[in-house]
């Protein structure tokens, strides 16, 4: 008799363990409750007053909690955009190196993340980033290269850039969104700057049918330089429209003339990181259960949606001397990172609608073992643990449920791109920046910048 | 009771293995040794290239021909070696070896580089001020090169999912610095086949 009742609660036994484990991993993937996005704000306010070391330290304050290590490639994304902010265009390219080689470490498919996340929630799988944010970290280390004056090196992500693109391109082949438009506008420069033209020809044609395809979805179409770069590489001059004539005023020296002049002379191109870029936030959907007792007592699911934030700059302007041109923007990061949520959001829907099921059925059998376990109760602590297993479950299974927020966020809202030719020699260099209104933000200086005949040199700044 | 005694035996089991994926292991390998990671460039393939360098061009008919116009052996500078490669590959590794093939052979002399040359050229001109005169090396001594070893690493790159397949050409040529013409060309050329893991933990 002894020995059947033993084995009877075999079962129970076990289905307590799984819960117990359960909610153990939710507390360690909960982590005191805050979203993703919402935890990392104050890493957001210190990175707008330029106070980066103290963003850093709260970077590393902020992934010290992150013990199952999902969000490793985040951080290191995350210190690289930093570093590169501070201008350690080298440090920020040894993080960047470390986030791509977690990137494609976490191509493989983890089962235990799989499993997990159809039982918990999406965020106990590692973040590998989306695809434009897999793109853009190509940019970002070529820019570094450059910034750093090595142009090779940029050259070799040029290169490497084209692969991921490509691998991209088959697992996507509907998102043309993922075009990586900028970062092959970018390699056009580069591929240029290094005495490889055919390489910058097809880039340049590649990132202008990039920036058509992507006009849809964007704020952003291709840049006027860009045309001008295309046939200057093919050997013509660029055709300009009536319009684009009329709107030249005689102070500007817009992009297409700049890219012309640079021929002769030497060219700064300069980019501006504006605002802070896509941001999740959560988005709860609950009803209570009409049967809570075969069930959750809240059927819920959490999906992320996609908050835009505000962008400060809405032009800048570059100055040297007499001559000054205007921003353009080069890359619309929020709008293809709304353009990407929006494509995932079924597949995350389904997913949370099948965990959602997957939850319910686990509540109810434990509920049901509870239920049998206060029939056999025997007062002590084993037995009162077992009774309120199908409450324990109930609970962790709705708080379990939370949205993947998590995001590259130190992304900029968009880049803009200003090129200004000037003869070679030392410059001093203004920006100004204007807001929405037209109204003067602020303006920067850059003191004694070498600019060499037919030689790019690239600079950036931001303003979050 | 044997139940429990096979659960412990699991758990320490299961303790002992993480415990050792825990604590940082080196060991000594043979630098011959073929360990390949990642797929990327390794030392492998650095050596490949430098011991291919070296017999082709000890061998080669540039030295026969030098020696035999002039009664010096042949003075070789280091120049450009560009990367124009898919990865980040640090090309002094192989350069180095063939320099020290040519040093040591002593069928070839080989002056500093224009990067190693101005750290010379400031200690000369440190001495000028800050040593005794029996020992001081005097400004305009240097030794004219002959030939600049310039080269290229070039690489294709086919990937398609989880595979990739990788090619590497290393090209090296021995350019006379009289007249621009290239008295030696070595190439080496390296392929690989990466899988990519389709699972991980």
């Amino acid at each position: 008799m002894q020995n059947f009742g033993s084995d009877r609660r075999q079962p129970a036994r076990a289905g307590g363990l799984f819960v117990g484990l359960l909610a153990l991993v939710a507390v360690l993937g909960m982590q005191g409750c805050a979203t993703h996005s919402e935890g990392f704000r104050s890493i957001e306010q210190q990175a707008a007053i330029r106070n980066i070391p103290g963003a850093i330290k709260a970077l590393d304050q902020f992934h010290a909690t992150d013990l199952a290590k999902t969000d490793e490639t985040l951080k290191y994304l995350n210190r690289g955009m930093l570093l590169r902010l501070q201008a350690d265009y080298s440090k920020s390219n040894t993080e960047f190196d470390t986030a791509k080689s977690l990137i494609d470490k976490l191509e493989a498919i983890s089962v235990a993340e799989q499993a997990g996340s159809a039982l918990i929630n999406e965020g106990v799988k590692a973040y590998t980033g989306d695809a434009n944010e897999q793109l853009l970290l190509y940019g970002f280390k070529a820019l570094n290269y450059l910034q750093l004056n090595d142009f090779d090196a940029a050259a070799v992500e040029a290169r490497q850039f084209d692969i991921k693109q490509r691998l991209i391109t088959e697992k996507y082949p509907e998102a043309k969104f993922i075009s990586g438009a900028f970062v092959r506008y970018l390699n056009g420069m580069i591929y240029e700057a290094v005495g490889e033209p055919d390489s910058a020809r097809i880039e340049f044609t590649k990132a202008l049918e990039g920036y058509q395809s992507q006009s849809k979805f964007t704020n952003c179409g291709a840049p006027s330089a860009l045309r001008a770069d295309l046939a200057r590489v093919e050997g013509k001059t660029p055709s300009r429209s009536k319009s684009s004539k009329r709107s030249r005023s005689k102070a500007d020296s817009t992009p297409d003339a700049t890219a012309a002049l640079a021929e002769a002379n030497g060219e700064v191109v300069f980019f501006l990181h504006n605002g802070l870029g896509p941001s999740l936030a959560e988005n709860l959907i609950q009803v209570p259960n009409p049967v809570p007792g075969q069930g959750t007592s809240l059927l819920r699911i959490a999906l992320p949606k996609f908050v835009e934030r505000p962008l400060p700059v809405m032009r800048f302007e570059l100055s040297s001397g007499g001559q000054s041109t205007n921003s353009e923007v080069a890359e619309d990061v929020n709008g293809l990172a709304k353009k990407s949520l929006e494509a995932r959001l079924p597949g995350i829907q389904t997913r949370a609608l099948v965990r959602l099921v997957a939850k319910n059925k686990l509540t109810a059998d434990a509920k049901k073992r509870s239920e049998q376990a206060a029939k056999q109760n025997t007062g002590d602590l084993a037995s009162m643990l077992r009774m309120s297993m199908g409450t324990i479950m109930d609970i962790t299974a709705t708080l379990t449920e939370r949205a993947d927020t998590r995001s590259w966020s130190l992304l900029p809202g968009n880049i803009q791109l200003a090129r200004l030719a000037l003869p070679p020699g030392t410059h001093d260099l203004k920006v100004s920046y204007y807001g929405v209104n037209g109204n003067l933000l602020s303006t920067r200086e850059f003191k004694g910048v070498r600019v060499d005949a037919a030689r790019k040199t690239f600079l950036s700044d931001y303003y979050l | 009771m044997s139940k429990k005694y096979h659960v412990l035996v699991l758990v320490a089991a299961l303790s002992a293995a993480g415990l050792t994926g825990c604590a940082t292991q080196v060991k000594r390998v043979g630098v011959e040794e073929v360990k390949d990671l990642s797929g990327a460039w390794n030392d492998t393939d650095s050596r490949l290239v430098s011991e291919e360098m070296i017999r082709d061009s000890l061998s080669g008919g540039w030295l026969k021909r030098h020696l035999k116009n002039s009664k010096n052996e042949p003075v070789v500078i280091v120049g450009s070696i560009r990367n124009l490669s898919h990865e980040h590959i640090n090309t002094r590794t192989f350069v180095n070896d063939l320099e020290r093939a040519f040093v040591n052979s002593g069928d070839v002399r080989v002056v500093a580089s224009k990067n190693e040359r101005e750290g010379l050229r400031g200690e000369r001109l440190d001495m000028d001020t800050n040593v005794r005169e029996e020992t001081r090396k005097a400004m305009g001594q240097e030794t004219g090169a002959d030939y600049m070893l310039m080269g290229s690493i070039n690489t294709i790159i086919d990937a398609a999912g989880r595979e990739q397949v990788r090619f590497y050409q290393v090209d090296l040529t021995l350019v006379s610095l009289a007249n621009n013409e290239k008295v030696w060309t070595g190439q080496k050329k390296l392929k690989k086949e990466v899988q990519n893991a389709k699972l991980r933990f």
